[in-house]
């Protein structure tokens, strides 16, 4: 039984077309062949890339490009006013594995002053077939600026859209351990 | 104190050096670019690699091998320099160690390699601390050494401000990565500016605080855990480092709180500060030990943290703490320069300087190591006032520590 921490990374970071948008996440880059994937392989005419890893016979797989899903740890995100809000340090699923919020880690000069926030997965937007790869969040650096601080084992406290804040009950917790 | 009265016997014994000022000037560049170069650890690490898609728990785990490292190699870092024949080799073998470490860092962050970077970084940092106190102890006569330590102090406050300032921006135009390249490249002209001190003038006996001692059956820390005034020093630096680490996090926590607008520039404004106060009276505490005497100096620095403290405690303004950090300026230089000073005071004619040194700060590491974890638990329960308070307090401790027990270790004038 692998963990459930681990389970939610293959359930949701895909990275497709190799590499290229991290340039070196060794561990998570095995996550493609996994077959929870829903999205349909991309035409084979609209792929830039033809080299496609050749799988065993009688294991399920889809490809996905670039411009159809992206790795997301580590990634910068922007708000909406296109302020620095951040980078993706981590995913909070439920117990179905549905994406309920991200860890963003916000704030801070070289390092100082940083904290962890917990975002509601609603707000973000991906916008991976955009001419952009960046991932925006309809929050602002002043609505998050108050956020209480993202810590394990404890309620998470998700930032929404709206404004309003909402905990999540400790014992829906998915990453307790 | 009388016990320091044979200091100055030896003093007349033999004629001070005077080194060149070309030497002089070698040693503040390469004060300078080693604070440059040391710039880019630290919290920084964290940043570039959460960039580089690093798991929480993963560099969590790096940054602790990295602090354990650094931690254990003190004491034994300050008997090799003690022992090593040419002190600007240990030098400049440091830098290279830092240079390289970063380009690791730079070149391919993938775990194994970075925690031997950072090991690798940790195992060097210990060494650079007491080879350039050796160096600087060596190169000028002992009634100027208040003075040239000032003067190395000036250049390294100097160095890690105009550094976080230039890494910032790197960062913000290049990517996380430049900044690492940057790192490795300033080590070129530490070394360029480390092999303009002629290494002639480096007096070895000097630099170590006497000659070596032959007696075989003496430990290395002989002279160093029974040495009084150095154990009160050691555990006001103790309590002060205690006090003093987390300050600063837990300021910059606040700020990204209080503003969103000016966050990023007000805690880069509280980093810099302090550098540039330190740089500017570092000299002057330098000259000042060597006439009023190193308590009273040692005592205003102590004074300063629990007066922070209270002050970040009470004060609602991210603005205001910006001036606060003054007195973080005033501290760091007065034990910025003190440290060094001190231990070659109570050191003076044992021939193991360096160990001592290292000793103080391997204690000092201790205290911050516990520290960050404590400030964060009470901060947790509490909140971010009682944190400040607490450490105000442990700084009071300190503070009093020194008033009571710390004697003055000037050597008497002849």
């Amino acid at each position: 039984m692998r963990p459930v921490r681990r389970a939610a990374f293959v359930a949701i970071i895909v990275v497709a077309g190799g590499l290229a948008l991290t340039g070196g996440a060794p561990a998570w880059a095995q996550a493609s062949s996994s077959p929870a994937t829903q999205t349909p392989p991309a035409p084979a005419s609209k792929a830039p890339t033809p080299e496609v890893p050749t799988i065993p016979p009688g294991t399920a797989a889809a490809v996905l490009t670039k411009n159809k899903a992206q790795a997301i740890l580590g990634q910068p995100i922007v708000s909406t006013k296109g302020e620095n809000m951040g980078r993706i340090v981590d995913v909070i699923v439920d117990k179905q594995g549905t994406p309920r919020a991200a860890i963003i880690d916000f704030g801070g000069f070289l390092g100082v002053g940083s904290r962890k926030i917990a975002v509601d997965w609603g707000a973000l937007n991906f916008s991976p077939t955009g001419k952009s790869e960046r991932i925006t969040l309809d929050l602002t650096r002043d609505q998050l600026k108050s956020a209480p601080e993202y810590e394990k084992g404890k309620p998470v406290v998700v930032v929404e859209a709206k404004g309003k804040t909402q905990p999540m009950p400790s014992g829906e917790y998915p990453l307790d351990e | 104190m009388h016990a320091y009265d044979k200091r100055e016997l030896t003093v007349h014994d033999r004629p001070p050096l005077s080194s060149s000022s070309r030497s002089q000037r070698g040693l503040d560049g390469f004060n300078f670019f080693i604070a440059n170069v040391q710039t880019g650890f630290g919290p920084f690490i964290a940043v570039y690699l959460t960039a580089q898609a690093w798991t929480q728990i993963d560099i969590g785990f790096v940054l602790t091998v990295s602090a354990i490292t650094a931690l254990a190699f003190q004491v034994p870092a300050g008997i090799l320099v003690d022992a090593a024949a040419h002190k600007r080799t240990v030098g400049a073998l440091a830098a290279a160690a830092i240079a390289v470490s970063a380009l690791i860092l730079a070149a391919s962050p993938i775990f194994p390699l970075v925690l031997g970077a950072e090991v690798l970084h940790g195992l060097a940092s210990c060494l650079m601390t007491p080879a350039i106190a050796a160096i600087s102890l060596g190169l000028v006569a002992p009634h100027e050494v208040g003075e040239r330590l000032g003067r190395n102090a000036r250049y390294a406050s100097a160095g890690n401000g105009i550094a976080a300032v230039l890494m910032g921006a790197f960062g913000w135009l290049f990517s996380n990565r430049a900044v690492f390249l940057l790192t490795a490249a300033l080590a070129l002209p530490a070394l360029v500016a480390l092999f303009r001190i002629r290494r002639s003038e480096i007096d070895p006996e000097r630099s170590r605080g006497g000659p070596v001692d032959k007696s075989e059956r003496r430990s290395p820390l002989h002279g160093i855990v029974d040495n009084r005034p150095l154990l009160v020093f050691g555990a006001g630096m103790v309590l002060f480092s205690l006090a003093n680490t987390p300050m600063l996090p837990l300021a910059g926590g606040i700020m990204t709180m209080r503003s969103s607008q000016w966050a990023t520039v007000l805690i880069a404004a509280c980093i810099v500060v302090p550098q540039i106060c330190a740089a500017i009276i570092s000299p002057w505490i330098g000259r000042q030990s060597e006439i009023w005497g190193r308590r009273p100096l040692l005592i205003l620095g102590f004074a300063a943290l629990p007066i922070r403290g209270i002050l970040f405690a009470v004060l609602a303004s991210p603005y205001a703490f910006v001036a606060v950090q003054v007195l973080d300026g005033v501290s760091a230089a007065v034990l910025g320069v003190m440290l060094p000073l001190i231990v070659a005071d109570v050191m003076h004619g044992t021939g193991r300087y360096n160990a001592a040194l290292g000793t103080v700060a391997f204690a000092a590491a201790i205290g911050a190591s516990l520290s960050t974890a404590l400030a964060g638990y009470i901060q947790d329960r509490w909140g971010y006032a009682a944190a400040f308070l607490s450490l105000a307090g442990v700084a009071l401790a300190g503070f009093g520590l020194m008033m009571l027990f710390m004697p003055e270790t000037r050597p008497m004038e002849s």
